[in-house]
């Protein structure tokens, strides 16, 4: 056999196998998308963006069968939803992280947005540290490929030559480019919207809009801008923190807060019931005080 | 110098070693074209146009896409250079198919593969002339198949559609498989990305129904 056939039936292996995993989503008005098999209970990772309604939701099987399925819980800012399904038997796929990774390995894009899985080829474009998306949501690794995205891909999963699951593939977390959300973030979601049908996130009761520091400040703080509170709610975790109108927060346990999605972004589930030291400017000083971080509901 | 050459050498000796599979890649990706290659041919109209066409027979018989065709004598180059002028036999605008003649024998063809057993993923490569480019060929992997595509106009139709870059030119060309073999004939384009071609079985089909 030839190397080139031994390649393109490897790709066509993976995507045979793979496919077994993948399901049709009918979560939205226009065109099915695409679901992964999570677990042999009839859990569904999907994208959150293709299921844009909560109820009267259907996932069309391997076998051309359709059952319906309910909304588990979802992550906008990752870009994540699961659903579950009375489906039995469902073949589960080798998730797996993407230590093995690098830019160049070839990897396919697949999607069942209609009866029949289908399949894209790419590249590993880029991969990169931690990120936020501009939701808010914390990507464990930047993962950019070349594949393209043919209707109906969103929420099928990037396919390593080999068969593995590497993430969840999104056409609208950036606008123009694949970005893949990585299997490690997936599964502490999918975890925790098993447990709690939602996420935890932080609040401290503040309105806020960015400022621009003094020139004195911007130097010693090394950031031009903070967020001047313009409201804060009484008994909120704010209020009894101590912090007041016109104070400008700079930094969150560290981390500067220069816009209001690094405050949001901050503000993380694990936060919640937790201290959180807050660096302000209050009266042209620095000051710093200490919060417990509320739920929000 | 020579000590330079010499750790030169030893380096480069390594690379190579490491990339003895890749370059057999490259030469069965090069065997397939060859044994292609020449059934390609290039169809002009008196209007400037330039489609593609897929030698059938080797006593003149030309496949190539109804909408390729705008006169009723369009001009036929062999992929060794020789032109004929052509005569359409058969024409299917529904279809998008034609097939033409031209006064010539012992023709290079191709052989016919079997386009109803493809699968996602396996690879392929589109040849023909896009945007007037001669004898170009562009590779990727067959997306899906079928009647039931999502997103493809005249969806009612079977077809083959592949994850490769496909253009203007390209149409009536050969889409071929591993093996250098006709899976296809290069039809339109659904995005930049993604190619549409009608698969070989049709086309059978299309010629028996036209010759009865």
């Amino acid at each position: 056999m030839t190397v080139l056939n031994e390649l393109s039936n490897a790709m066509a292996a993976a995507v045979e196998n793979v496919g077994a995993s993948l399901v049709r989503v009918e979560g939205r008005k226009r065109m099915s998308a695409t679901g992964v098999v999570w677990n042999s209970d009839g859990v569904i990772v999907t994208a959150s963006h293709v299921v844009t309604r909560d109820e009267e939701l259907h996932i069309g099987l391997p076998n051309g069968e359709t059952v319906s399925a309910t909304l588990v819980g979802r992550d906008p800012t990752t870009d994540v939803a699961v659903l579950r399904s009375n489906a039995k038997n469902l073949s589960v796929p080798n998730w797996t992280g993407g230590d093995s990774l690098k830019v160049g390995h070839l990897v396919l894009a697949l999607g069942r947005p209609g009866q029949n899985v289908l399949a894209t080829l790419g590249v590993i474009s880029s991969i990169a540290e931690e990120w936020h998306t501009p939701a808010g949501g914390k990507i464990d690794y930047y993962l950019q490929t070349d594949v393209t995205m043919y209707p109906g891909f969103s929420g099928g999963p990037l396919v390593g030559v080999g068969g593995e699951i590497y993430g969840i593939n999104s056409s609208t977390l950036l606008r123009g480019v694949s970005v893949t959300i990585p299997t490690t973030t997936i599964a502490p979601i999918v975890d925790t919207l098993l447990k709690h049908g939602k996420l935890r996130r932080g609040y401290l009761g503040v309105g806020s809009q960015p400022v621009r520091l003094p020139a004195t400040l911007e130097q010693q703080l090394g950031q031009e801008t903070g967020l001047l509170l313009v409201a804060v709610e009484p008994n909120s975790p704010a209020e009894k923190g101590g912090l007041m109108l016109g104070d400008v927060i700079v930094a969150l346990d560290g981390h500067p807060v220069r816009v209001p999605d690094e405050l949001l972004a901050g503000l993380t589930g694990d936060k919640v019931g937790k201290d959180a030291k807050i660096k302000l400017v209050r009266g042209g000083q620095i000051h710093e005080v200490t919060v417990t971080v509320g739920e929000r509901q | 110098m020579g000590i330079a050459e010499v750790e030169f050498e030893a380096v480069r000796e390594v690379e190579i070693g490491g990339s003895d599979r890749l370059r057999q890649l490259n030469d069965d990706i090069s065997d397939a074209i060859d044994r292609a290659y020449h059934a390609l041919v290039q169809i002009t109209n008196s209007e400037r146009s330039i489609g593609a066409g897929t030698i059938w027979h080797s006593e003149g018989l030309i496949l190539t896409n109804a909408h390729v065709i705008h006169d009723e004598t369009p001009n036929i180059t062999l992929n060794d250079g020789r032109k004929f002028p052509a005569q359409v036999l058969y024409y299917n605008a529904e279809l998008d198919l034609a097939a033409l003649s031209i006064e010539a024998s012992g023709l290079p063809t191709i052989e016919p593969g079997d386009s109803k057993h493809l699968k996602p993923g396996q690879w392929v490569m589109a040849l023909g002339h896009p945007w007037g480019v001669r004898n170009a060929v562009s590779g990727g992997i067959v997306i899906g198949m079928g009647a039931e595509m999502p997103d493809i106009p005249f969806s009612s139709r079977e077809w083959v559609v592949v994850s490769l870059h496909m253009r203007p030119g390209h149409s009536g060309g050969p889409l071929i498989d591993t093996a250098g073999r006709l899976i296809g004939i290069n039809t339109m384009i659904s995005g930049p990305d993604v190619g549409v071609a009608i698969p070989v079985h049709v086309v059978k089909k299309f010629l028996k129904d036209s010759m009865a």
